[in-house]
């Protein structure tokens, strides 16, 4: 299993729109792996394919308090239900150090495939819906950043600008 | 996605700027607590639940403290601020210890500037702490709004400071025993063997009072529906509903559905109970309950003020109207009421109450029994809406309640809020003349 470098926003590569998984086979369920450690390594609780500049629909997530609890979507397809918003102070893996509210729907469906490819579907909830969502905006070129104003936007840009110049 | 953990005071700081922002406790609460280790949870409670307790008096002793007025984004700050007050005033959390996390919480909040900001009105306070309390005005000594002080005051002369007194304090834990089950004194033995600490309530024939409060998962089968969670007096309904088989009653406004449930446990033989809420995502909520403690009722959607959006001209032999109030008599169970109500909401409130109370009189069988109830402690809400009525109404008989509970009153009687007892409830019965 190996450890994969995390892309950080503004890397234009994280505008990716990534591309439906055709067969979940043996290099996909690798791939799964190398995304869990990545994620475990980063102290992340969900990780979308597109962070590693891999442009598949791929998400792994573990919300749990003990991180033992790893979960996998394939393909994953929200539908939104019905019902109030909800806000979050979020975070991201790709956009470190930073965190903002951003107002999400609370009740939502979720579709994918499981490591082996059989379809399934739940309705999650509390941090597991926010994550969800999080981690499919990235499969759709998406960040928490594009959720709040233009104005944090910015600075969070120059920030982390800055950051990757000192580091070079 | 990262889940950075806050500190639990940082957590407790954002999330009361949330509330003092307009947003309620019960939805920012578990929100933000998902932020924080386990191992902070509960002093992240604690502390959100004792500075919105304790929150006029805390916000005025800050309002002394701070010259210049924070800005609306860092709200957060100033309620560090009245979280390091609160640990230093009321919780036993050694001075110095207090004052260093708090202060350290601004790194948390990424308030760096703040630092030394918080330090220092906290050593302001610690340094003039006696001087500082004797400026504060009554109203704010005793943690309540000036508008509701007034009206304790006012409609209550004897009484207010007590009912303050126990506003501030923690809410005992009480059940509500599902006598298809159990009964009370054998429930009571099923908590004693598994260790928790329990005895009767004073008045509900139903209700166990904890001695501290526990998760439900630790009570003796409640997933199998044998007990709920309820306070003694909305207990006390069921009781004056006067049910019998074959009735046919409606619960009006009746999520979440504690009363609901406690009505089909005393008489399962109800010809149909209609629970109506006007609150899509609340009837959910009185579902879940049904079905935990596997009891059938009509749920309905529906505005209680306009029945003929919902009802099928089928009168009713009962109804329960637990009418929508400004929850007075609840704020040791829900702080953040000292925050959100305001004193124009009582007049909007007694507006609709009065409403409803027509409208459903309307469905009521000659015969049939009204009761009204609240959970406020605010005479507007109770009993003048009941006077009112029934020198209006001509079909309309008050039935005086003959009980061992709470205060009779020129009409209905009235629980105020007990230290370790019973929560602030009104009851009024009334009977349509055939």
């Amino acid at each position: 299993m190996t450890i994969l470098q995390i892309l950080e926003f503004p890397d234009p590569r994280l505008r990716t729109i990534a591309k439906t998984v055709d067969t979940v086979d043996e290099s996909i369920r690798t791939l799964l792996d190398d995304m869990l450690v990545t994620m475990y390594d980063a102290s992340g609780i969900g990780l979308a394919a597109t962070q590693i500049n891999i442009h598949q629909r791929i998400v792994v997530i573990d919300v749990s308090e003990t991180g033992d609890q790893p979960q996998v979507f394939i393909n994953p397809e929200i539908i939104i239900l019905d019902g109030p918003d909800h806000e979050y102070e979020e975070g991201c893996l790709s956009v470190p150090g930073f965190h903002e509210t951003v107002s999400r729907p609370e009740k939502i469906i979720v579709k994918a495939l499981d490591r082996d490819g059989n379809p399934f579907e739940l309705q999650p909830e509390g941090l597991l819906a926010v994550c969800i969502q999080h981690e499919v905006d990235h499969l759709n070129g998406k960040l928490f950043v594009d959720h709040i104003s233009q104005l944090k936007r910015k600075r969070i840009r120059a920030k982390l600008e800055k950051q990757h110049k000192q580091l070079v | 996605m990262s889940n950075t953990l806050l500190d639990s005071r940082a957590a407790a700081a954002r999330c009361l700027a949330k509330i003092v922002n307009g947003s309620s406790l019960s939805q920012q609460l578990p929100l933000l607590e998902q932020q924080v280790a386990e191992k902070d949870r509960s002093l992240y409670r604690q502390l959100c639940y004792g500075v919105l307790r304790f929150y006029p008096k805390l916000n005025g002793i800050a309002k002394l403290l701070i010259q210049k007025p924070l800005k609306g984004k860092d709200h957060d700050v100033l309620m560090l601020v009245l979280i390091g007050i609160y640990q230093l005033s009321e919780m036993r959390i050694p001075d110095h210890a207090a004052v260093s996390t708090t202060v350290n919480a601004t790194k948390s909040l990424k308030k760096h500037w703040a630092k030394g900001f918080v330090n220092g009105v906290l050593r302001q306070w610690q340094r003039n702490e006696q001087d500082l309390l004797t400026k504060l005005t009554v109203a704010e000594a005793q943690s309540h709004p000036q508008w509701l002080h007034d009206e304790l005051v006012k409609a209550w002369p004897a009484e207010a400071s007590s009912i303050e007194s126990v506003n501030n304090q923690h809410p005992p834990m009480c059940l509500r025993v599902n006598h298809q089950h159990s009964s009370t004194a054998d429930y009571l033995q099923q908590l004693a063997a598994h260790g928790i600490d329990a005895g009767r309530c004073d008045f509900a024939d139903q209700g166990i009072r904890l001695t501290n409060a526990v998760s439900v998962e630790q009570l003796p089968n409640f997933s199998a529906g044998w007990v709920s969670v309820q306070d003694e007096a909305p207990q006390l309904s069921a009781a004056l509903m006067a049910l019998a088989p074959g009735q046919r009653v409606l619960d009006a406004c009746c999520a979440p559905g504690g009363k609901t449930c406690h009505m089909l446990e005393l008489q399962p033989q109800l010809k149909q109970l209609i629970a109506l809420d006007v609150d899509h995502q609340r009837l959910q909520k009185v579902e879940q309950n049904l079905e935990r403690l596997q009891l059938k009722a009509s749920l309905t959607h529906g505005d209680a003020s306009e029945p003929l959006t919902w009802w099928d001209n089928q009168p009713f032999d009962r109804i329960l109207l637990d009418a929508p109030c400004s929850a007075t008599g609840v704020i040791r169970r829900n702080p953040d009421i000292k925050l959100h109500r305001q004193h124009s909401d009582i007049a909007q409130l007694a507006k609709l109450q009065r409403k409803i109370l027509n409208a459903l009189w309307l469905t009521l069988k000659p015969n049939g029994r009204l009761v009204y109830a609240t959970c406020s402690v605010l005479p507007d809400e109770n009993e003048i809406i009941v006077g009112d009525f029934c020198e209006q109404q001509k079909d309309a008989k008050h039935i005086v309640i003959d009980a061992p509970w709470g205060i009779a009153r020129p009409y209905g009687r009235q629980l105020l809020p007990q230290n370790e007892g019973h929560d602030g409830f009104y009851y009024a019965v009334i009977e349509k003349k055939p």
